[in-house]
């Protein structure tokens, strides 16, 4: 029962991250109606310039307010050279954008750190407290307060400040937005540069127990693909609770389903996810869409 | 005077092909006949996304099986490698079917998602069964020799074989989207509901979509693994499976052609980028990828050359309105 209870805690901690990156991808979704592929790596990308911030000597915490406020540049750069300019292109053809954003940006961080791991510094103390047995250490736990801040400043926006109900209402239907006087584009763009923030907080909880490297986040973004899927594409809560679903799913799997076990664990978010989906087509907290004729 | 040249254009491009190795070089012809193999399972994919509006992305693992079915066929019982082509392009049309079948009741992103998880999950298979698939070692099969008669060299010879497998490839490709089964699959594709409604079988044309999809990329893999002559698991990773589906795109997703122009490309252009500058060739590529998207939205084969300029102007217009609000039924951002 120990051993059940520490893989739970565990579990929830990973979970902490793929739901935070799985947040940032539903807050595009629903933005933009676009999965951006190139969100993780982005989110290594700024990663790395607070680590190059702290190698300058810069406080840790300053260097990743520098760094999350950079993040936050990026999203809107990003939105506004790349996604703005094939917006009106066929789906596949963003898809492809997206991609090549994933592309580009693991290729930068490589090119500009190389492929070395570098030690990332923890945001947390490293201490842990015993409750009956099951341990619990300072990060595990910082991990899931991180991203219960992360919840609760995402719904405390969107739900009680002009700026979110402005941003919902663009998400909703941006043409009818825009009569009402919305800056629709600008809400998008701040969409997305949110987005970017919330992903670079993700790496920042992954960078100290993987350690920093420019293929960091690829593993993480199918864990994220799969809590946003598991938890319906267009609620930001449904993100959350599938990433923290999937997190302790795949960890208690990997330890108790022998024949999965350590090497086939990738398996166990999908299976999830396809069992979920099966019984609702839109994933845990997703909207049916009604089909016109 | 155009049309002149257009009804001659299909046998020049047949006669440039078969005069190929004349020219090139032969490391080259190898790289052009394993884009040749990339090519049937970017077609594959095209039949099914394009013309059928369902995504697979798990066409990289499906090639994998084709490639393994192959390998295990001539490694474990020795038979002759072009004879395992039908069988590999059966097996991974089985494994399809299986795969398919989330389709039934899945769309767009949803189904996208899955397929990639069983892409990722691929390679870790194929190491826990490493009695049957020979673990990270791999299998490295025999190559089919030229027969003595043959002017040219081997690479020449094999591609020639694959041009073969493309053909038949192309020829049941367009067998199937001419008639009663190409327009029930376009009609799944812009309409299902309407589609079923009028008496189309939803669930058989989704599965035998997948089914022919599947096996068209079996094909390409066996191809691939006669080519090749060595397989492991790290020739089936998923970032494969992303790879086809860029190539999908990017040739043209609606066009025969366009599979194996977008095929040349995902072989090619990333090898070009990294002669430019080797530390930066991921970054020209991925920058490859994005304008290209914005100046060639419908790939390149529904590129029009008249319409070139206006279209690379357009990617600097930035008062033009957007599309955002609202998904398209049925493809990767809608549900």
């Amino acid at each position: 029962m120990v051993l059940f209870f520490q893989l739970v805690v565990d579990g929830l901690a990973s979970g902490a991250i793929y739901a935070s990156l799985a947040l940032a991808l539903v807050l595009i979704f629903r933005a933009t109606r676009i999965v951006n592929f190139g969100q993780g790596e982005m989110a290594t990308f700024s990663a790395y310039c607070a680590w190059q911030l702290c190698e300058w000597g810069v406080p840790m915490m300053l260097s990743f307010l520098v760094a999350g406020v950079l993040a936050f540049l990026l999203g809107i750069g990003v939105f506004r050279l790349v996604i703005r300019p094939v917006s009106t292109a066929p789906v596949e053809a963003v898809v492809v954008a997206t991609l090549g954003l994933f592309v580009v940006f693991q290729a930068l961080s490589l090119w500009l750190w190389g492929s070395d791991q570098r030690a990332f510094p923890s945001m947390f103390p490293n201490v842990g407290w015993d409750i009956r047995g099951v341990r619990l250490t300072a990060s595990a736990a910082g991990m899931i307060a991180v991203l219960i801040c992360l919840a609760a400043l995402t719904g405390v926006v969107f739900r009680f400040t002009r700026l979110g109900l402005a941003m919902r209402a663009s998400a909703y239907d941006g043409e009818k937005s825009l009569l009402v006087g919305i800056p629709v584009e600008r809400m998008l763009m701040l969409g997305w540069g949110f987005a970017a923030a919330i992903g670079f907080v993700a790496a920042l909880l992954v960078g100290p127990r993987l350690f920093l490297s420019p293929t960091m986040m690829m593993p993480i973004l199918l864990y994220a693909l799969a809590s946003a899927t598991l938890g319906g594409w267009d609620s930001p809560l449904g993100a959350m609770i599938g990433g923290l679903i999937v997190g302790v799913a795949e960890s208690l799997g990997a330890t108790f389903l022998p024949f999965i076990g350590a090497d086939l664990r990738v398996v166990i978010p999908i299976l999830v996810t396809l069992v979920v989906l099966l019984v609702r087509p839109v994933g845990l907290f997703g909207t049916r869409t009604v089909v016109k004729l | 005077m155009s049309t002149q040249l257009l009804r001659f254009a299909p046998a020049a491009l047949v006669a440039a092909l078969l005069g190929l190795p004349l020219f090139v070089p032969d490391f080259l012809l190898f790289e052009i006949s394993i884009a040749v193999s990339y090519g049937i399972a970017i077609l594959g994919l095209n039949l099914l996304l394009g013309f059928t509006g369902q995504i697979c992305l798990a066409q990289g693992a499906l090639f994998g099986v084709g490639a393994y079915t192959t390998a295990i066929l001539n490694v474990s019982f020795g038979w002759d490698p072009v004879a395992t082509l039908p069988f590999a392009a059966i097996s991974a049309g089985l494994i399809g079917v299986i795969i398919g079948l989330p389709a039934l009741r899945l769309q767009g992103l949803q189904l996208a998602i899955i397929t990639f998880g069983v892409a990722s999950a691929f390679p870790q298979l194929l190491l826990k069964m490493d009695t049957l698939t020979g673990g990270v070692t791999g299998l490295a099969t025999d190559q089919p020799f030229a027969p003595k008669w043959f002017p040219g060299s081997q690479e020449a010879w094999l591609y020639g074989l694959s041009l073969i497998c493309a053909a038949i490839s192309i020829v049941v490709v367009t067998r199937l989207l001419r008639g009663d089964t190409g327009r029930m699959m376009r009609a799944l594709r812009d309409n299902p509901v309407i589609a079923e409604a009028l008496g189309v079988n939803l669930t058989k044309g989704r599965l035998a979509a997948f089914a022919v999809s599947s096996a068209l990329a079996g094909l390409g893999g066996g191809l691939f693994c006669i080519l090749n002559g060595f397989i492991s698991p790290q020739s089936f990773l998923p970032m494969k499976s992303i790879d086809i589906l860029i190539g999908g795109i990017v040739g043209g997703i609606t066009s025969i052609a366009g599979a194996f122009i977008g095929a040349l490309f995902v072989v090619f252009v990333p090898g070009f980028t990294t002669d430019i500058n080797p530390a930066l060739g991921g970054l020209i590529y991925g920058l490859c990828l994005i304008g290209m998207m914005m100046i060639a939205r419908q790939g390149i084969a529904g590129l029009r050359m008249e319409k070139l300029p206006a279209a690379i102007l357009g990617v600097f217009k930035f008062k033009s309105s957007s599309r955002f609000p609202g998904a398209v039924p049925g493809q990767l951002g809608g549900e």
